[in-house]
Order: structure tokens, then sequence, then C-alpha cells
């Protein structure tokens, strides 16, 4: 048997600098933003990093050059924090849904809603079948293809999270009074493959093309409504049907118990990269009673067999760093469980967007030391003689 | 016949509360300029509701971050803490976390609108002990929370309590439900509404509960599911909250009189849920097309 290797990688979005968002938003920057980019240029070791700063200062920057800057940064800082498979943080996307809701046709931005207290966002309308005309993130997968010689993991949003997430104009308007749960589902079911066929499929392609080799197909409304798990892995399914690369998929905040056995019927995919961390006890250990966070969840893996775990060992909602004996317990007490560490591979809960810059460093650089401190474990005990 | 349609529950806050509660948040303005706009939001409201003719008005709960908040803020033993989400929507309400014996400290303030002229919306003792996770038993809730709400009510002119239950037809707990009710005072018509929600399992069993008229949901519940000649008042949820598309009247006219075929006690108009769940442009013409199928059914009649 070799040696243990778990890969790590982050999940998706990260916060963007001031000056991304400044120059986007239209404000003037101001001297803190230029020493934003300057200390993080510095940090991260980024060439040229000094063109960047005198572009803010002049204002001479072009809103695309402002992207291809925050893209680069965000590549240095998962790369400086030592992981294996990184991405852009998302720089150039607005926001997940928007992203893409934006960019297809049969969309329709309808106005503000509320999340929680004073939090709102945005939400459209599917208003006809949706469609594009080529794909959507070629181009980014491109520039980060470019620009690392890390392994690259492209994180797109599921069909399933679009159809839950937007209005219904289209698929279920008629005869929507007094109809019955099943013509509901069927729309459902209808939205949901038109969205996998027409969006996400093409999208998908066009990348496996251009050479991405690994698709992470992100559903955090996987379980929002329970009797349709099914529709969430027809929706992946039908939106990376045929492409060669590795398929993922990630999923949080939800009730995994509804995952099973749906997700059984998943299409070639490597992993569900799931949020644990958010739900675990801060105290290290490797026993049940150390990991409420897993212990239930891990278990649907080791009865099911299908598929792997990417194992959430950051919570994303928090400043707490950490540490890497934390992480490291984490990692041992999912061994234990499955009792097969190949199924196993190590990233954040979720994207770790709402958290600073500082703090995803230190957060990510321990997730990297806590891995290899398993590893150790692992290998060690792998390595000492029968009896020992 | 006289055909009454209402608005009950959380109204969705226009653009400008939007924007002044984010920038609250931020410190860029002052709660009273917030309370400025709150108080534009809810003139405009009335506005919309008496131009649709509705039969009593709501004020929409603008400053109501959530279905139990205020009530939570306002009571002796109850805190609001951990988001949870509303059924299966991308909204959050704070569960309420029980600390002590829940009492009402101070009632919600009514709204500054004529006596006997509006309708107020809280939660159903069933609901509010749910938003606790059981901690706090619905007939505790009843009698000494909800039930000085409502007295306060009534002494300020309300004409209708309706008592929103979001669980009832997902979860069950009908006989919590009806053992709570009796803890409520009777002065003031109440009314329970199930929104969001599948009615056929409960419908039967609430056809004895204390109070003047069920809500049914009926983008959820199918017209076969309401028993033959509903001892009931049956406040028909013909306008969608959850869904950007703009309901026809002459539709709605369609199916309430297919609804009016099976005799129940009464039926009046209503929303499915809190219209908090569609943009405010996109309520305000909802309300107006509630308002437009009352008076096609009534011209009908």
């Amino acid at each position: 048997m070799s040696d243990v290797r778990f890969l790590t990688r982050e999940i998706g979005s990260l916060g963007k600098p001031s000056w991304r968002v400044k120059t986007f938003a239209g404000r003037p920057l101001e001297e803190r933003d230029f020493e934003e980019a300057e200390r993080w240029g510095k940090r991260l070791d980024v060439d040229g990093h000094e063109e960047l700063v005198e572009g803010l200062h002049a204002g001479s920057l072009s809103r695309e050059q402002v992207d291809d800057w925050a893209a680069i940064y965000a590549l240095r800082l998962l790369e400086g924090a030592g992981l294996d498979v990184v991405y852009d943080g998302e720089q150039r996307r607005t926001e997940m849904y928007d992203h893409v809701a934006a960019f297809a046709r049969g969309f329709e931005p309808r106005g503000t809603v509320r999340s929680f207290d004073n939090k709102y966002y945005v939400k459209a309308a599917i208003v006809e079948p949706p469609s594009v005309d080529g794909p959507q993130d070629v181009e980014e997968f491109e520039f980060v293809r470019a620009h690392t010689d890390r392994a690259v993991k492209v994180p797109l949003t599921g069909a399933y999270t679009m159809e839950d997430w937007s209005y219904d104009e289209h698929y279920a308007h008629e005869g929507a009074l007094g109809g019955s749960a099943e013509r509901r589902y069927e729309a459902r079911r209808r939205f949901v493959s038109d969205v996998a066929t027409n969006v996400i499929l093409p999208n998908v392609r066009g990348l496996a093309e251009a050479g991405a080799e690994w698709i992470q197909i992100d559903e955090p409304a996987a379980t929002t409504k329970p009797d349709e798990v099914p529709l969430v892995v027809e929706g992946f399914n039908e939106g990376t049907r045929g492409v060669e690369a590795k398929k993922s998929m990630h999923i949080c905040f939800s009730d995994y118990s509804a995952l099973w056995p749906a997700v059984l019927e998943l299409d070639d995919c490597l992993e569900l990269q799931l949020e644990f961390a958010n739900r675990d006890s801060r105290e290290l250990g490797t026993h049940d009673d150390d990991r409420p966070g897993y212990a239930e969840t891990l278990r649907l893996f080791k009865e099911h067999g299908y598929p792997n775990v990417g194992l959430g060992v950051l919570d994303i909602h928090s400043d707490f760093v950490e540490p890497a004996e934390l992480v490291r317990d984490r990692i041992l007490y999912a061994v234990d469980v499955l009792r097969d560490p190949e199924r196993i591979q190590v990233n954040p809960d979720c994207g770790l967007r709402t958290r600073s810059w500082d703090v995803v460093y230190e957060k990510l650089a321990n997730m990297v030391q806590g891995t290899r401190l398993a590893e150790h474990e692992l290998n060690r005990a792998h390595a000492a003689p029968a009896g020992a | 016949m006289e055909l009454k349609a209402y608005a009950p529950g959380i109204y969705p806050r226009s653009d400008a509360l939007v924007q002044a509660t984010r920038d609250l948040d931020r410190g860029r303005v002052t709660q009273e300029e917030v309370d400025g706009q709150l108080e534009r939001d809810f003139r405009e409201l009335v506005a919309v509701q008496e131009q649709a003719g509705l039969a009593l008005l709501s004020d929409g709960m603008l400053a109501w971050q959530d279905p139990f908040r205020p009530l939570a803020d306002r009571s002796e033993g109850l805190d609001a803490r951990p988001l949870t989400r509303f059924l299966d929507t991308n909204t959050f309400y704070r569960a309420v976390l029980v600390d002590g014996e829940p009492r009402l400290r101070e009632p919600v303030p009514a709204p500054n609108l004529p006596a006997g002229k509006w309708l107020a919306t809280l939660p159903s003792p069933h609901a509010f002990a749910q938003a606790t996770g059981g901690e706090a038993s619905p007939q505790a809730l009843a009698a000494n929370v909800l039930a000085p709400q409502i007295e306060a009510y009534a002494l300020a002119g309300c004409a209708l309590v309706l008592l929103a239950d979001p669980f009832l037809a997902r979860e069950g707990g009908v006989q919590e439900l009806l053992s709570s009710l009796g803890e409520l005072p009777q002065q003031t018509p109440l009314a329970l509404q199930l929104p969001f929600g599948d009615a056929k399992l409960v419908l039967a069993q609430l056809a004895e509960a204390p109070v003047a008229a069920i809500g049914v949901d009926f983008y959820a519940t199918s017209v076969d599911s309401l028993p033959e000649k509903y001892p009931k008042e049956i406040m028909a949820g013909v306008i969608d909250s959850r869904s950007s598309a703009l309901e026809s009247p002459t539709e709605i006219a369609a199916f309430v009189e297919q609804l009016a075929e099976r005799q129940p006690a009464g039926l009046s108009l209503s929303v499915n849920g809190d219209l908090q769940f569609v943009p405010e442009p996109i309520a305000r013409e909802k309300i107006a097309r509630l308002g437009r199928s009352q008076t096609t059914l009534q011209e009908a009649v």
C-alpha cells in the first residue's frame, strides 16, 4: 500500500479585494485600497503587482484588467496557502446565481427579496426555455489555466439550484391554481432538465474541450425540498452527460440524510463535497463524541459506499482559525469511520467569500498543515511493524 | 353575495426601504430616516389596498424581521437567535430560544389604522411553539404572549386576527393547536391561515376549531381536498405569494366558482401566505388583481 496523500482544495468563492469592488461600483479608491493591493502583492509575491498599484493610483486600468489582477491575486493566495487544487475565487462572477441568470436567455430579473433581517437577494424569473449561445466560463478557465501550474477545479452552479432559486413564469404558470402536486413536480422537472441541457451542459462541454480536468457542480439548494433530490441527480447527470472530466458535487448547509439513496444514481460523480465543520465541536479528538458534526453523515457515506467524500474541515461562517491539530483530528476521524482513506479529500465547508483574506489565508494554511499531520499519522501507523 | 378580500401577513419592503435598512446596517443612515421610509411604505401599502377595495387593511408588518421576532423581543423568557430556513424558501427566520416562562412584557403597538377597518396577523400558538423547537408549549404561548397581544389589538380596533400556521399542514399538530386556541380571547374574530401547504389532511380536523375562517393555499391544495359543505368560511388563497407570475382575475373567478360549488359556510379571497416572497412592485400588482378578482366575482353574482 502506497502512502496516504490527501488532495487539498478550495470550494469556490473568495471575497473580492476592496480595489476590485470599488472599481466595479464606480466608487473612488482610498489610500487603504492601494495599501491593500500592495500588501497582498508583496505577501503573495505577485509578479508585477507594482503595475497594479500604479494603475489603481492612476485610474488607468480597465475593468477587465482589474478583474485579471483580482483573479491572479486569488490564485496566488490559494497557492500560497499550499492547496493542491485551485481556481480564481470566482473573482469575475457577481454571485453564483446571478452569474448564470444574467448570462443565459430566458431569465429576467424580478427584484429584491428578503433573505433575513435586513439582508436581501435579487431573484429572477424563467420566462421561456433557457438557452445560451455558447459556453460561459471558458475564458475564465483559460486565464486560470494559463496562470497556475496547480491542478484546477471549475465550480459551476447546478441546474436544480438555478431552478429552485428562480421564479417560474413559464413551466408552472398555466393551471397552477388548484393544480396537483404531480403537475407541480413535473413542471419543476422540465425546468431543471432544460437548464441542465441548454445552459449547464454547453458550458461543461466547452470547459472540457478547453482542457478543464475537473468540474464541480454546486447545489446548495439540493435538499431544500427533500422529495426533489432525484431532480438534483437528474440535473447533474444531464448537465455533465458524456463529459470525460472529473466531476463532483458540492452541497452545504443542508439535510444530508435526504441525499441517499437518490445520489447513488449520480453518473460518475467523484465525490460530494459537504459542509461538516459548521456543525462540529472545536475540541480535539477522534472519537464519535468529539466529532458531532461528522459522525452521522459519514456513516451514510460508509453505509452506501458511493460517492466519495470531500470533507469540509473549515467553518466558513466564523473567523475562528481552526488549528492544524483540529483539522488533523477531523480527517483521522473520517478515515476511522470510512476505513478507506482513498475515499476522502479535504476542503473548506464552502466558499470563503464572507471572510477577510487574512483569515482565509490562515485557515487554508492550517488546513493544509493539518492534512499533512493526518497523513503523517496514518503513514506512520501503516509503517509501524505488526504488534508495535 | 358579499365577497371580501384580504392581504394579511408580511408585505415586501420597497426598494427605498431595502436600501434604507441596508444603509442602517452600514451606519450610513439613522433609525429616524429608516422610520420615515417605513411610514412612507406603510402609507403606500394602505393606498394600494384601499384602491383594490380590500375589506380590511393590513399594515404589512413592515418592521417585522420575521413572523416571531417582535413578539420574542417583547417577551420575558424568549429570545431570538439561530437562523432557520422558513419552510422550503430561501428566506430565514430566527428561531425562538426559551430561557424562562414566556410572558409578553409589552405588546407590539397597533398600526395607525381606523378602528374596525384593519386586520392583524400573528403566528398561531402551534406555529410559535414550533419556532421554539418545542421548548415552549402552544398553551403557554397562547395564554401569556398571544392573548395579551390580541387584547391590545382589540382595544385598538382590530377587526380580525389572522393566526398564520405554516407548519400545521406539513407537519401536523392539529390537536396541540386546538387545545391552545381556547386560551385566546374571542372578542375579535379569529381566522387560521395555512400558508404554503397542502391542507388536505388537516381540513376535516379543523372543522370545529374556534375560529371564524380557515385560510387555504390553493396553489398547494386541490379543490377536491375541501370537504363538501365545510362548516367554516374558507379564506381562499388564490394569489400565490411565492410566484412572480401575475394571476388572472378571470381565472381566479372561475376557480372560486368551482370552490363555491362545494358549498362551504362562506368564502373570501386572500393571498396564500406573506407577500414578502415577491418583490414589492409585484406584490402591489398582485393586490390590485386580488381586488379585481373580487369585483369580477361580485359582478358575476
